[in-house]
Parts: structure tokens; sequence; C-alpha cells
């Protein structure tokens, strides 16, 4: 035990800290587009549940469900190995990737939106339609500000599930921080050093979007009249 | 092409290694088994450091749900299986590090809906229970447990769902559960298409009614507090 803690040496996280730096920035870089390509397809897929024909519902339900169900790992092999062959051609890991990790975060997105839309009066949708509003303008004027709010603390929990599903996606090697520290690590064989210093970073980027999450709640906190 | 890939989705290829998909989904349910009961007793030491009024154990405590809720099972998974090694000087399995650290995991998440059902326990219930001079023991399973069991039961069932799902990554260390097997059959038979689409629906199938489950209880809790 006395050698382990003498023999660590976290040098050679310094040593490899653009290679750091560059795994981070491909981690934000997942994360960010797949939480904001996640929330925009969840606002269409919630949008659309409230549809009154089952044609559409029915599937954007089943959609839901499905990806909710299966594991992110499994969709992203399926979206890398087995959609080519409905495709007719491959994707890049990338691409793969930040496919599956927007659909996954849609459907998910999707639950909290479609709440945050169920959550609002009934009232605001009677009175914007007794005043008319068209319903392009109800939804943009009305409702979506209204449900913004709603949904702002369950997305700042979704924005921490993104930067932890994007670490699943290394499996598809992509040079993501996961991945960055898995590679030094088959050359240096430090793994202490390398994971610990891998998995601080990751908590301290979790610990700063919940901290923004707080914020923007406080920023748009709803005054109640 | 499309015509093409449903005609030739070929039945036999799992069917034929229908054995080590079995395989694989029996590891699935071990490892969700092993990382469900550490969680479970993590999520009770958890609980009863947090309820000290010492400030160290519960800063210690309300630290730990914090880091492992934060952190992605990934790294703490990676962390486990090659640092273990070194620190204790002994080699680990990785179902054993994978299972362990998915629990440890799960004792963070269940801790915090151990807590949202003993909160839910109105504080007129325990001073009643008090004053008719109950003793500790009782008072907790006859009317705080009771009370908060019906409150947890279906967050707890939904964080099974996403204990099932994070399973998968203990492929990435090795271990042969249902994803590991699928893929690897896939890289064998160049058959992806049909191994990981079975396992989508396997998951689906396994998943789906557990989540049903937990959504109906929660309907009916609602139904009783409202009734």
């Amino acid at each position: 035990m006395d050698g382990f803690w003498t023999s660590l040496d976290f040098g050679v996280v310094w040593r490899f800290r653009y290679a750091f730096l560059n795994g981070l920035g491909i981690t934000l870089f997942l994360s960010a587009v797949g939480l904001f390509g996640g929330v925009l397809l969840g606002g269409f897929i919630a949008i659309g549940t409230f549809a009154h024909s089952r044609w559409i519902t029915v599937p954007l339900r089943g959609f839901v469900e499905f990806m909710r169900s299966t594991p992110l790992l499994m969709q992203a092999i399926w979206v890398q190995f087995a959609l080519p062959a409905l495709l007719g051609f491959s994707l890049i890991p990338i691409q793969s990737a930040l496919l599956a990790l927007t659909l996954n975060v849609g459907a998910y997105a999707s639950e909290i939106i479609r709440a945050g839309i169920a959550g609002i009066g009934k009232g605001q949708l009677e009175a914007a339609r007794a005043l008319a509003l068209p319903t392009p303008l109800v939804w943009t004027k009305v409702l979506l500000p209204q449900a913004f709010r709603i949904v702002l603390p369950p997305l700042t929990g979704m924005a921490i599930s993104t930067i932890k599903a994007s670490a699943i996606l290394s499996i598809l090697a992509i040079n993501d921080l996961m991945r960055v520290a898995t590679r030094i690590n088959g050359f240096t064989f430090r793994p202490v050093e390398l994971f610990t210093a891998a998995a601080l970073i990751f908590f301290l980027v979790g610990l700063l979007v919940s901290q923004l999450g707080y914020w923007a709640e406080r920023r748009w906190r709803v005054v109640s009249s | 092409m499309e015509g093409g890939l449903f005609m030739s989705f070929n039945l036999n290829v799992l069917v034929g290694n229908s054995s080590a998909l079995v395989a694989g989904l029996l590891l699935t349910c071990l490892a969700t088994l092993l990382a469900l009961m550490v969680g479970i007793i993590g999520a009770v030491i958890l609980q009863v450091l947090r309820s000290y009024p010492s400030l160290i154990s519960r800063g210690l405590t309300e630290a730990y749900i914090c880091f492992f809720r934060t952190t992605p099972e990934m790294v703490l998974i990676f962390w486990a299986y090659f640092c273990m090694p070194i620190a204790l000087g002994w080699q680990v399995s990785g179902l054993a590090a994978g299972s362990v650290t998915l629990g440890l995991v799960a004792a963070a998440y269940l801790a915090e809906i151990l807590r949202s059902g003993i909160e839910s326990v109105p504080k007129g219930q325990i001073e009643a229970g008090q004053s008719l001079g109950l003793h500790k023991f009782p008072l907790w399973y006859r009317i705080i447990l009771p009370q908060a069991v019906t409150v947890m039961v279906a967050p707890f069932i939904n964080y099974l769902t996403e204990l099932i799902k994070n399973t998968t990554l203990l492929a990435a260390i090795g271990v042969g559960e249902l994803a590991f097997v699928a893929y690897n059959m896939g890289a064998q038979t160049f058959r992806y298409f049909e191994f990981i689409t079975a396992i989508g629906i396997g998951y689906f199938a396994l998943i789906f009614p557990i989540s049903m489950l937990a959504h109906y209880l929660e309907q009916r809790k609602l139904r009783v507090v409202h009734a």
C-alpha cells in the first residue's frame, strides 16, 4: 500500500496536457451538439405528440419509448455497424456518435418538454385561442416561453447526463477525454493517474454545468403574482 | 438495397448462436443483480450516515452522492478495472470491478430516492408515533417505512431500468454481457445488423415492461393520494 502511494506520478497528466485538452474539447463538442440537437428534436417530438392524428402520435411515442428502453451503447453500435446495411454507406465514427447521441437525448428531452408543456395551465391555451392567436404564435409567444421555465431544472440534469453519455461514445473510437486517457495509458501504463485525472475533469465540468443551471433557474425564475 | 436487406435478414445466424446470446443475457442479469445489491446496501449506509447530526458525516455523504452522480460511469468503471489491481495488489475480474462500480453509482441515486421517500412521510406521523411511546425500531418499521416505501417503489423500479442499461458499459472492459456478445458475433459473421437489431429488441422487451410497471405504480399512487 505504501508503495502504491509513492509510485504515483501525476507528471504524466501534465506531460500529456494538450492531448487531455483536445479530448476535453471533443467531449464538450459531442455533448453540446448532442444536447442542442437533442433538445431541438425533443421539442419537435413533444409538439408532435400533441397532434390529433394517431398516425403522428403513435410512431412518435413508439420512437421515444424504444430509445428510452434501450442502452445508448447498443444504439451507438447499431448506428455505426448495422445502419450501413440499411443505408448502403457507412458513417464515420463521429457522425455515428452524434446521430446516436442526438436521437437518444431527443427522446429523453421530448418527455421533459412534453411535461413542461402539459404543466402550463389549460387557461393559458384557452385564453390564447379566445384572442384568436394563430397556432404558431400560440406556441412561440404563449406556450413555449412558459414551458422553458418549467423545463429548465430537468434540462440541467439532462445536460449532465449528456456529458456522462458522451463518455460511452468513446467505444466508437472517438478521441474524447475518456479515450485519450485510455490511449495514453496504453503506452505509459499509468492508469491511476490518468483515469483519476479524467474522472476529476469530468466531475468538474459536470459541477460547472449544474452551477450554470442553478444560475439560469434563478435568472429566469417565474415571478408568481 | 432495402428490399434486399429485409429479404436477406438472416434469422438462422441468430438461432444458431442463440446459446451465446442467452449466456450474454444471463451475465447482464448477474451484473444487474450484483450492482443492485451493492447499491441498496450502499444507499442505506449513505442514508444512515447522512442522518447523523455530525457535519462531517453529512458533508462526506453529500460529496459522495454529488461525485458519483456527476462523473460518467464509463470513467469510473475504467478506473476500477485498471486501478484496483495496482491499489490492492490483486487482479479483479471485469465483472466484479464493473458491477461493484455500477453499484457504487446506484448507491448515490438510490440514497436520493430513499431520502425523498422518508421525507415524504408527514412529520405529524412521526410525532404521533413518538407521543404514543413507540420506540425507535417500531416507529421505523411500523410507521415511517411502510409509508416511505409506497413513495419509493416507482422511482426505484425506474432506476432499475437505468441500471440494466448501464450494464452494457461493462462490454468496454471485456465482460461478455449481451451487448459484448452481439458485437463479437456480428464481427465474426459480418452480420452486425441481425445481432445488434436482435439485442435492441431484446433490451426493449426486457426494459419496457419494467418501466411500464413503474408508470402504473406511479399512477396508482397518485389515485390513492387524490382519493
